[in-house]
């Protein structure tokens, strides 16, 4: 019987312009801001659409940290993907 | 007879142009390339937001990023996307003159884009609402101030120049809904169901709905920018070829010209010289 390492899931992100993909890779989480407030997205997040404020987005992978500042966009979770469309 | 160090010089000259003019063709060619790339990866990018949206719309109708508000000027918005200087040939003009030939003042007001098509407008003596300069740079354009605008009017129909070939340049119109519409056509197809009933929506499904047909009016008003600098770089180039293939045709008339009268010093001497030896050997 295999057992399922909750540290070992990753979410697939993508973070792209209409023109630029700035990261396209799995990752364990990924933060941002939007008008509630800071929030973070992990594996096995609940399907999810929202606007993004102004702000730096933080992804973490396996190996290192990446920070993205970004002006605006919509974030779209759904089954371990987080797709982030950063504004034009 | 021209003498050969002018000549020489000419033809000089003459190289200079056709190395400059290849230069610049090379460049418009390399522009050409970096903006189809640019257009066929805001597809994707469009082709996922259409996805969104198709399930998300609170409207069934494209409502310009307004959401259920009315718009504030009861016109169409024309919009014509021209080029910043000249030598951009007569294709500005005709796509002017074909804007103003549906021109109603009572049902629309106009928007200028480059200082060409504005010109233009003016010497016709009609009046336009704004005037935007076409942008430098082919990378991140911004179009957030003409959509700001766009969202005031009931409709907005967009007059461009198009890229058919290298060759061949065109005008075009389309109306911004539209040409939304005609994007997503191909895509609808592919698209899955992506929403379901369980999804958050932060802060609301109208926000959301509107701030994507904020992005994708975005993504076509600046296609249709690329589209017509796109057009712009093609008819360059063409200037540049033609620019080309006269000086090089130019170049080796020069070329020519200077082995002639290299050819013609030469035999005038050697007649001196023989003319000069039978006269010696008349006298001796």
């Amino acid at each position: 019987m295999t057992e399922t390492n909750e540290k070992d899931r990753t979410l697939k992100v993508k973070v792209a312009s209409p023109y630029v993909t700035y990261f396209d890779q799995p990752a364990l989480s990924i933060s941002g801001v939007n008008k509630t407030g800071p929030f973070d997205v992990l594996p096995g997040h609940h399907n999810f659409i929202t606007l993004l404020e102004p702000c730096e987005l933080s992804i973490k992978t396996a190996v290192d940290a990446r920070k993205i500042r970004i002006n605006g966009g919509l974030m779209h979770v759904r089954s371990d993907s987080a797709i982030v469309f950063l504004d034009v | 007879m021209k003498r050969l160090n002018d000549i020489t010089s000419e033809q000089q000259a003459m190289q200079s142009v056709v190395g400059l003019t290849d230069v610049f063709e090379g460049l418009a060619s390399m522009r050409i390339a970096q903006i189809k790339n640019q257009v066929l990866s805001s597809q994707s990018f469009f082709r996922e937001l259409w996805g969104i949206y198709s399930q998300v719309r609170v409207s069934p109708n494209f409502t310009y990023g307004r959401g259920l508000e009315k718009p504030e000027i009861d016109k169409d918005l024309f919009i014509a996307i021209t080029a910043e200087g000249g030598f951009s040939g007569d294709i500005d003009q005709k796509l002017i003159d074909w804007m103003l030939s549906m021109y109603d003042p009572s049902k629309h007001e106009l928007i200028i884009v480059g200082h060409h098509g504005a010109l233009q407008v003016s010497q016709a003596h009609i009046g336009f609402k704004r005037y935007f300069k076409m942008p430098l740079h082919d990378n991140n354009i911004n179009v957030m101030p003409l959509i700001n605008q766009v969202k005031r009017y009931k409709t907005t129909t967009v007059f461009y120049q198009t890229y058919v070939t290298l060759m061949v340049q065109d005008i075009k119109k389309i109306e911004l809904k539209r040409a939304i519409e005609q994007a997503s056509a191909s895509h609808k197809k592919s698209v899955g169901q992506l929403i379901s009933d369980d999804y958050i929506f932060e802060p609301s499904v109208e926000s959301v709905a509107s701030h994507l047909e904020n992005t994708m009016m975005q993504i076509t008003l600046t296609q249709t920018i690329l589209d017509s600098k796109l057009a712009q770089y093609a008819s360059r180039f063409r200037a540049m070829r033609r620019a080309n293939d006269k000086a090089s045709d130019m170049s080796s008339e020069l070329k020519r010209e200077y082995s002639h009268t290299k050819r013609f010093i030469a035999d005038e001497r050697t007649k001196e010289v023989l003319n000069g030896l039978m006269k010696m050997e008349q006298t001796s």
